[in-house]
């Protein structure tokens, strides 16, 4: 018979989760469920009467590492409900603030993902803040091209968190020919170590793929199955780099495609915990005897994409427009890596393009009519998908699909078949950020709640 | 210490009679940052640059001593540098910034930096700030009321205006001087002017103004390190001319005196402030 265990609070990811597993007598995973714990934000809720101006800057507040693809949604929807076409030079500064956001946020998931990771050759887990060679210097790499991105985001962006320059209708403000080159000189100093960092964490992941056994850091060693972290869902992704809107001549994103499921009707019913590793880091998994309800307990509604879950993420971006097709935990990570050198040569690109002197705010800003707009961009860690209705300048409805509620059910599926000891490794190769991700209220079209539930 | 800590003092002017030509009178500032410009101590300036309206200053980020020299000159209005810092460190992607200001915007500036609102990656970036005399200022209203109905000087004419010897001096483009005693420009100075306690820039790392020396020249506080070390290689290389402050007339004698006028003066706003109103008084924005 099957045994609960859970481990609670999962740890090394932005935001509360919990994963609560059904396993064999091997301690493989039958059926896995990886869920939210973290409260409801409300953002759909307060943007509501809000002026289209506002909404997406509050609404690039839920979080503090992808704000630029939230502000960017959030605004593009907004633009895209107006019917609003922007300048080019404002499309271009959009661009190398979203290759900026992907630089810093893939760099910081690196310092995350390294503690189960082994140096290749030896048996010793990495420690990225340790001072030894060869890591310390992995490190300081990291943290070289985070300051870059997070440099360039704050030249373009007028902030390095919560970009302040985008607005509907374009940009505040174009760069100064000084700022440009300024960028240029950034870029090209992150491009070799760009494809140094690359090169090394590929070899990272891929030594960790061919292990027969492996642990997570601090962990007990057990041997990994073959397909370890599969899944057969499909993938979504609207651009290799940017993002699609509604506005768009051939819009690659369908919004009548997407349904919404409630987590009561899909994740574990009640169930109590048997399994218990006192042992497991850090601080043991949840006691036996533990009460757990994941249908309950889950905090974000669960999205579908013709009728199922997807994933969302680099491996979805490379596998539609680049025909990429490693699958497994260990090929999402090597994906995300591989996206590096794409973001960097994007933003020299763009860099090279903007005209400095150009306008980068549209002559004419719409009102809005109440009609749906929708922005899709691909945030470091999936498709972000921003809906709104704007009419007379304000905020009518809003709502916000953003990557890592798409990854949930996808990452609950891809957890069967592993040993639950290395379920983590899964989840975090999903690069998650929860705080975005939760939201849980269901309404219908005459603005009546009619679902809710308790919350424990 | 109405004339806050300083290190040295000195009687000084630029030695470029380019800018010396159309500054107020020592070319202190510009000269300055002219230097520091050209020494790579900052990569621009946020100075009070040319506007759309004759003698009213909009914030300007100067990177080139071209656009220095464009803003050359004491305008007797508001001019919101502080506004710019920002906006420096960002559009204008610069590394080393310096700023010019009055003592409430080196206040500011001050506060800003020990505490950043707002103000990310902002502090560690001010290279150098130059503060400059204030005994109060006019918005741009006033100011046009003085020169215009009072001095009987259409804005567009004047080339210089000057504040010195009690009196307020508009100086037109076709050589005549009109004069008003400075009494009569004292309703139009701004309120909040009325609080401050700052006669000489105390927080700026250079301040400077033209009390206490002969005209042409100016009186120069170096105060902190950062400030003696960009002063210092600037003399070095010989981009002021100087005078020992002790020789010249009237000195720091008459600073200390006006500073002393408008601390006292302010004090004293400050007290009936106090007591304004029923049962509570205004804020005073020193405590």
């Amino acid at each position: 018979m099957a045994k609960v265990v859970e481990i609670s609070p999962t740890t090394r990811h932005e935001g509360h989760t919990k994963i609560t597993m059904q396993v064999n007598d091997a301690g493989i995973v039958e059926r896995g469920d990886w869920l939210s714990l973290t409260p409801v934000r409300g953002i759909e809720k307060l943007a509501i009467g809000k002026s289209m101006h506002q909404a997406p800057k509050i609404s690039s507040r839920v979080c503090g590492i992808c704000p630029i693809a939230h502000t960017l949604a959030g605004i593009e929807a907004m633009e895209a409900s107006i019917g609003c076409y922007i300048p080019d030079d404002a499309y271009l500064l959009r661009v190398i603030l979203q290759c900026a956001n992907r630089l810093h946020s893939h760099a910081l998931h690196n310092i995350l993902s390294l503690p189960d990771m082994y140096l290749p050759g030896t048996d010793t887990h990495i420690n990225p803040f340790t001072s030894e060679e060869p890591v310390r210097s992995v490190a300081l790499r990291i943290q070289k091209l985070r300051e870059i991105g997070q440099t360039v985001g704050e030249i373009v962006g007028g902030e390095p968190i919560h970009p302040s320059n985008p607005r509907v209708g374009g940009m505040y403000k174009n760069i100064t020919p000084r700022a440009k080159s300024k960028l240029y000189d950034l870029a090209k100093e992150a491009l070799p170590l760009a494809r140094d960092h690359m090169e090394f964490m590929i070899a990272v992941f891929k030594d960790w793929d061919a292990r027969p056994m492996a642990s997570v850091a601090n962990g007990k060693e057990v041997e990994k199955t073959e397909k370890f972290g599969f899944h057969d869902q499909g993938y979504m992704a609207v651009d290799p780099l940017y993002g699609s809107s509604s506005l768009d001549i051939e819009p690659r994103w369908f919004p009548e495609r997407w349904t919404e499921v409630r987590p009561w009707d899909w994740y574990q019913g009640e169930l109590e915990v048997s399994l218990e590793d006192a042992e497991y880091p850090i601080g043991g998994t949840t006691p036996v005897g533990t009460k757990v309800w994941p249908a309950m307990e889950a905090c974000t509604g669960v999205p579908l994409y013709d009728g199922s879950p997807v994933e969302v993420g680099p491996r979805a971006r490379l596998a539609m427009f680049r025909n990429y097709d490693r699958k497994g935990a260990m090929g999402l990570q090597i994906a995300r890596q591989m996206e590096y050198m794409d973001c960097l040569y994007s933003m020299i690109e763009a860099i090279d393009a903007v005209d400095c002197s150009g306008s980068v705010l549209a002559d004419e800003i719409p009102q809005g009519d109440g009609s749906l707009g929708w922005a899709a961009n691909e945030a470091p860690r999936g498709t972000d998908v921003h809906l709104a209705k704007v009419k007379d300048g304000r905020v009518d409805w809003y709502s916000l699909l953003v990557p890592t509620t798409w990854n949930f059910p996808t990452v609950s599926r891809a957890l069967e078949g592993a040993p639950w000891q290395l379920t983590e490794v899964i989840m975090r190769a999903y690069d998650p950020c929860v705080s975005c991700a939760t939201h849980m209220m269901v309404v219908d079209d005459s603005k009546r709640v009619v679902a809710q539930k308790m919350f424990q | 210490m109405v004339l806050g800590s300083y290190k040295t003092a000195i009687c000084a002017r630029a030695a470029d009679p380019g800018i010396l030509a159309k500054s107020q009178d020592g070319g202190i500032v510009t000269q300055l940052f002219a230097f520091a410009l050209e020494e790579g101590i900052i990569d621009g300036a946020v100075v009070a640059g040319p506007g759309d309206e004759p003698f009213k200053p909009e914030p300007i980020v100067a990177t080139t001593v071209a656009e220095l020299l464009e803003a050359r000159g004491t305008r007797y209005t508001i001019c919101p540098n502080m506004s710019m810092i920002k906006e420096a460190t960002r559009t204008y992607g610069l590394d080393k910034v310096g700023i010019v200001g009055t003592p409430c915007q080196i206040q500011a500036l001050r506060k800003a930096q020990l505490y950043p609102m707002g103000m990310r990656s902002v502090p560690d970036k001010i290279a150098l700030a130059v503060g400059i005399f204030c005994m109060e200022n006019f918005p741009y209203q006033g100011l046009e009321t003085m020169v215009e109905d009072l001095c009987n000087v259409k804005m567009e004419s004047a080339v210089k205006m000057d504040i010195g010897k009690g009196k307020f001096s508009v100086y037109t483009e076709r050589g005549a001087v009109s004069q008003i005693p400075l009494k009569l420009t004292h309703k139009f100075e701004q309120g909040g002017c009325h609080v401050c306690l700052d006669y000489v820039a105390n927080l700026a790392d250079v301040s400077t103004g033209s009390v206490g020396t002969p005209d042409g020249w100016s009186t120069v506080f170096v105060r902190t390190k950062v400030g003696e070390d960009v002063w210092g290689r600037a003399i070095g290389a010989g981009y002021f001319e100087t005078k020992d402050i002790a020789d010249v007339k009237p000195g720091l004698d008459l600073v200390t005196k006006l500073a002393n006028e408008k601390i006292s003066k302010n004090q004293k706003t400050l007290e009936e402030r106090a007591t304004f109103g029923v049962n509570k008084g205004l804020r005073n924005p020193y405590l």
